[in-house]
């Protein structure tokens, strides 16, 4: 069978020259190594037409095989097809020559062949004349035969000539043929078929059947590989295999796993031709693969190269599966992979849980397969301790061979089967590649960032691109170009070219070369999978693909691959893990707390109550604290701290910080001025002391009044609803003894006697029967003992109506009409105001208050306490309320002489103002504004009161309450605002405290025993007030009751 | 950089307070509001003058008024690359925090001169070369690299890792 050196010469010969056949038969007779051609060529035609191809195939496909494992085995395959072109072709044309041509056009290897051919037979000649030297002498014969071999070089030359000549036609001719059938060769690759016509290339039913044949997986490639052998060992000889290819599509991940395909004309012959093979079952049913199926069995997918310095996972060993390793080398046949690695060692000591617990803490888990021992270099130290014997190695290079594994200086190295390899989506972390970068020599770091960077691109799932981004070509033609990323549409970026020469151009870019472009000072979102994902931060460095950013959340500066960043436009950032934020409060154990200082994907860091840091995880946090907004807590100096205080550590560190939470005796504080633990610190409530309290912004803020809410100058109706609670009853009632009627029920019109009462009943000691009946106190009316006249102002003594600002419902028709207006300013001002006046100066003087106080700061009350020192705010409006109500009682002054007025007010108000206002009344003492004197703004603007008692009092002043007169009082804020503390805090406590025992209470007492008017006048305005809050004794009350009584009398 | 800037802003007024002396309630109350606040991008520092009024627009359902008020204010707008003078106030081994007027800068140690190293031995702790100490109270000069405003606030980085920037004498 000399057709193989046919085919298989030119290739022979192109590779390195190599031609075992070839010596062997063109040892022979040239003459017949001619003829034996002959007789080859044209033999080959029929064989062809009959069962031999596959025989001839065969012999090739070995041949090819024997040339280099490497071949594609889908080459064989075409180059079956192509003979079968070139077998046709023999018939048409004689000549075993012309299909070498047409195989050598590209290469002329032709020519050498030629050349070849040519030496061996010089070879042959030598040795033949070396045997002719060495065995016989030069003789006449040997002269003849001399010439003789001249004579037979000359002819073969002319053969050779002739030959050449009938090439060089050959070679025309295969440039036709080439023309004619150049299609299907340039077709070959099944990389190209996109552009040739399919059709004409697919399989026919003549073509030989492809079967799959089960094998076991993973085993695919070995298989064929020794099919391959075999039929090198079996080429030439009588059972030559019948098969003509043989491919396997195996891979992990591929779904034709556990199969081979075989190429055969017949079943038979790939029985034949895997009897006896390892891991492959041609006894199993063999599955016929349908034409139609053939061409997509052969379609290339491409796979994932390796290459050195890449990085990969390990599947297995399954210890080491998920761990990355770095591919050092590929072995020859592209099955395995030399990689590097962290070792997880236990150097043993997982064998013998004693002695993990005796030896230091350097390894691990004691016991049991389950646990892996972390990732660490290797030592050799460690492995002498336990395994002296199973090390051998050199300290010099640093390389280690310990229980049949190698280390080499740290790193474990290993062969591995490509398939237990994770080559796509590697997606190291900058964490791991640096573990491997600091086992470099020295610690130096010296990270391969460009294989890192390849890797990193090989998981394209990573890299997004929006349109938008800013990004750079680093690589490729247009390196260097930046622009902004206007589409994305897989892998190809559509990207405007905002600087260079291709300025304003839009060019298409894959993202292999892509990276995003940052600036300093840019603000960037991590995103992806590093560790620091949703991190906000600014861009302070960049170097290469390595961007630092400082965060905003904990100002702490983290390094990231530029591909994990996006420009970010929100704020946000990772403040949240579930349920928790940064800065909240949570309880770890029930005598714990802590301050959540950093939030990580998982975890979080913990400011305990004891100033320790703790790593927990959300499940070990009991719960949250809420934030109480209203907690408090005394300083160090007795002084009220609240959240959101600045206080100041006293002593130690001398921290200042916001309170962000207080907890039982601990304070949690934020400072700007570190960024250790996110800026929060803790510290005992008794350690700190207030720099400054949220409460005094408040005040400062309640300077000036809101203009978008009710001037409170102007306000006036909505006043009473505002009035304090009802004055407590101090003492005995003094509705107990007195002679009552009942006015409703069943009882209705019985004459009884109060025994006793509470705040809202009375019981009733009937006259008719002796009974006593419980009976609501608004139910009964007063009558005088001796006269049975009804007391009508006994109403103010009940809860509902004592004059303590109740709602002007309470306050029946009947006490105004009666009492002839409750306040002063009523009864002073004129005795036919309608109560619609009086309603409004009622509120002007009881309500006036709570308006200020709203004024002041929404709530006065703590503005009124302020200002006072110790007054609450009960005392305040208790106060006010007194005013209101004792100034409405006091009919003394309405109806009596203001005379006396004046004289009790001459020690309470020392305003000259106030002799002109005069009769005006108490108020102007109160507040010592020159009230009616000087009804100015300026005055007005010494506060309300002025405004109030100017309603209430003077005529002239009477006009002010007009809207016009609350302008008074309500204008500047300025004006406003500075007096009112001022003129609070002053008068308040001189003009209210002073003159109310002596003169309220004596007065009162006064008017009890000798109903002046003046003494009850004065009284109520100072006396509420002194009741309130400094003599609340019973005794105050009685004092105004017989005040009472003689207005009832002048009724 | 500092700018005159012709702002507008809507402010309402109760009713309450409808007379005479309006003008001045509200001009009050512009200034109130608006001095010294950060409104994203620059301080307004200081309302100067020119109030153009509007009238007063009733607005339903409240019955508050709603005024158009034009004015004049000084504002301060720091921007990327300007060059400011600011005084430290906290050092710590990743940089340190300057402050020029309202404004709080952080300079990364990535962008300080190399040659100015970081001492955390010191009494306080700074940065300083062989002349010059950046430490709490220093005076520097800084270049603004990168703004960031937050709710009220601005913050910005800056480097002095360039010439003529870093310590100097306070004038």
């Amino acid at each position: 069978m000399s057709d193989p050196r046919d085919h298989d010469q030119p290739d022979d010969s192109e590779e390195e020259e190599d031609f075992n056949p070839a010596p062997a038969d063109a040892s022979d007779d040239e003459g017949n190594g001619a003829g034996d051609n002959d007789e080859d060529v044209e033999s080959s035609p029929r064989q062809t037409r009959k069962a031999s191809p596959a025989r001839n195939d065969a012999a090739d496909d070995e041949d090819e095989e024997g040339e280099g494992d490497e071949d594609d085995v889908a080459g064989n395959d075409d180059d079956e097809d192509e003979e079968e072109e070139d077998d046709e072709e023999d018939e048409e044309i004689q000549g075993h020559r012309r299909k070498r041509a047409r195989r050598k056009d590209k290469r002329s290897a032709f020519f050498e062949l030629e050349a070849e051919v040519d030496d061996e037979d010089e070879d042959e000649e030598d040795e033949d004349d070396a045997e002719h030297e060495g065995f016989i002498e030069h003789t006449e014969a040997g002269e003849a035969e001399q010439f003789a071999r001249e004579d037979d070089a000359r002819h073969r030359e002319l053969d050779r000539r002739r030959e050449m000549e009938n090439d060089m036609d050959l070679e025309q001719e295969a440039e036709r043929l080439k023309k004619q059938y150049g299609n299907k060769r340039s077709a070959r690759g099944m990389g190209e078929s996109a552009v040739v016509p399919q059709r004409l290339l697919l399989p026919s039913v003549d073509d030989p059947s492809i079967w799959g044949v089960r094998c076991k997986e993973g085993k695919e490639r070995e298989v064929v590989f020794s099919i391959m052998q075999r039929i090198q060992q079996k080429q030439g000889t009588k059972d030559e295999l019948g098969i003509t290819a043989a491919f396997e599509r195996g891979g992990p991940n591929s779904v034709m796993k556990g199969l081979i395909y075989v190429e055969a004309q017949r079943q038979t012959d790939i029985l034949q031709a895997l009897e006896g093979m390892l891991n492959v079952y041609p006894r199993t049913k063999l599955l016929l693969v349908d034409i139609k199926e053939m061409p997509d069995l052969l379609r290339v997918q491409k796979t994932p190269t390796l290459e050195p310095g890449a990085w990969v996972r390990l599947r297995r060993p399954p210890k080491h599966s998920g761990d990355l390793a770095q591919v050092i080398d590929i072995t020859d046949n592209g099955l395995e992979a030399r990689v590097k690695f962290i070792p997880r060692l236990d150097y043993g000591l997982r064998d013998d849980a004693l002695a993990a617990t005796t030896i230091d803490g350097k390894r691990k888990r004691p016991m049991g397969p389950g646990p892996k021992p972390p990732q660490k270099l290797f030592s050799e130290v460690e492995a002498r301790k336990r395994h002296p014997r199973y090390i051998t190695g050199n300290p010099q290079t640093n390389n280690w061979q310990y229980n049949g594994d190698e280390f080499e200086k740290g790193f474990q190295v290993k062969d591995i089967k490509i398939q237990h390899l994770t080559i796509k989506d590697v997606n190291p972390t900058l964490e791991e590649v640096t573990k491997f970068a600091s086992g470099g020599e020295d610690g130096v770091e010296n990270i391969d960032l460009k294989s890192l960077a390849a890797s990193l691109k090989d998981s394209t799932i990573n890299v997004t691109y929006l349109p938008g981004d800013v990004v750079e070509v680093y690589d490729g033609e247009q390196k260097g170009v930046v622009g902004k990323a206007t589409n994305v549409q897989g892998d190809i970026v559509t990207m405007e070219v905002v600087s260079g020469d291709l300025a304003g151009q839009t060019i298409e870019v894959p993202t292999k070369g892509l990276r995003k472009r940052f600036r300093p000072g840019d603000h960037v979102k991590v995103i992806g999978g590093s560790k620091y994902r949703e991190e906000v931060g600014m861009v302070v460095k960049i170097s290469e693909d390595r961007v630092t950013l400082l965060t905003d959340q904990t100002n702490t500066e983290i390094t990231v691959f530029s591909k994990d960043l996006r420009e970010a436009s929100d704020i946000g950032g990772q403040g949240s893990l579930g349920q928790y934020e940064m800065t909240d409060l949570v309880q770890l154990d029930p005598t714990t707390v802590g301050c959540i200082v950093k939030i990580d994907r998982e975890s979080m860091v913990i400011l305990d109550q004891n100033g320790d840091k703790r790593h927990v995880m959300p499940s070990q946090i009991a719960n949250k604290l809420p934030r109480r907004k209203l907690a408090v807590a005394a300083d160090r100096n007795g002084a009220e701290i609240r959240p959101d205080d600045v206080v100041k550590e006293y002593g130690g560190m001398s921290r200042q910080g916001k309170i962000v939470h207080i907890h039982r005796t601990y304070v949690f504080c934020h400072t700007n001025a570190t960024n250790e633990n996110a800026g929060i610190f803790v510290s005992k409530v008794s350690n700190v002391a207030t720099i400054s309290a949220k409460g005094g912004r408040i005040n400062a803020a309640a300077n000036s009044a809101d203009l978008s809410t009710m001037n409170p100058a102007a306000k006036r109706p909505e006043a009473k609803n505002n009035m304090g609670p009802p004055k407590q009853m101090f003492g005995r009632d003094r509705l107990i003894g007195q002679t009552v009627t009942i006015k409703k029920g069943g009882y209705k019109g019985l004459l009884g006697r109060v025994k006793d009462t509470t705040d809202t009943h009375a019981r009733i000691e009937l006259h008719t029967k002796s009974k006593i009946i419980s009976v609501a106190k608004t139910d009964v009316v007063v009558r005088d003992s001796v006269s049975g006249n009804v007391i009508k102002n006994y109403d103010s003594r009940k809860p509902g109506a004592f004059g303590m600002g109740r709602p002007g419902g309470d306050r029946a028709a009947p006490d105004w009409s009666n009492a002839g207006g409750r306040t002063p300013m009523a009864s002073a001002g004129a005795g036919g105001r309608t109560p619609a006046w009086k309603t409004p100066s009622a509120g002007g003087a009881g309500g006036r208050t709570p308006a200020w106080n709203r004024n002041g700061d929404g709530g006065r009350t703590p503005a009124w306490a302020a200002a006072d020192g110790s007054r609450t705010v009960n005392p305040y409006d208790g106060n006010r309320t007194a005013y209101g109500g004792s100034g409405g009682r006091t009919p003394a002054w309405s109806s009596g002489s203001k005379t006396p007025a004046p004289d009790s007010f001459g020690h309470g108000s020392k305003t000259p103002g106030y002799g002109g206002s005069g009769s005006s009344d108490p108020w102007g003492s109160g507040s010592k504004t020159p009230y009616g004197a000087a009804p100015t703004p300026g005055a007005s603007g010494g506060d309300s009161w002025g405004y109030t008692p100017g309603a209430s009092g003077g005529s002239g002043a009477y006009d002010a309450p007009t809207p016009g007169a609350g302008l008074l009082g309500a204008p500047t804020p300025a004006a406003m605002n500075a007096p009112t503390p001022g003129a609070y805090s002053a008068p308040t406590p001189g003009a209210m405290n002073a003159p109310t025992p002596g003169g309220g209470w004596q007065s009162g007492w006064g008017a009890d025993s000798a109903p002046t008017p003046a003494a009850a006048a004065p009284t109520p305005a100072a006396s509420g007030f002194s009741y309130a809050v400094n003599a609340p004794t019973p005794g105050a009350w009685a004092a105004e009751t017989p005040a009472a009584g003689p207005r009832y009398e002048d009724d | 950089m500092f700018f005159l800037y012709n702002l507008e802003r809507r402010l309402t007024l109760h009713p309450s307070y409808f007379g005479k002396n309006m003008t001045e309630l509200v001009t009050t109350k512009l200034m109130k509001d608006v001095e010294g606040t950060c409104t994203g991008s620059y301080y307004i520092i200081s309302v100067m003058d020119s109030f153009t009024i509007s009238e007063g627009r009733i607005l339903p359902g409240s019955g508050l008024a709603e005024f158009t008020v034009g004015y004049r204010a000084v504002v301060w707008r720091p921007f990327k690359g300007e060059t400011i003078d600011t005084v430290v106030v906290s050092v710590n081994q990743h940089g340190f925090f300057a402050e020029a007027g309202p404004l709080r800068i952080f300079v990364s140690a990535h962008l300080i001169p190399g040659e100015i190293k970081w001492d955390p031995n010191g009494t306080p702790p700074s940065f300083h070369d062989e002349e010059t100490t950046i430490q709490v109270g220093t005076h520097v000069r800084v270049k603004i690299i990168g703004t960031r405003a937050e709710v009220g606030d601005l913050w910005a980085i800056g480097s002095i890792k360039e010439d003529y920037l870093g310590y100097f004498l306070p004038p």
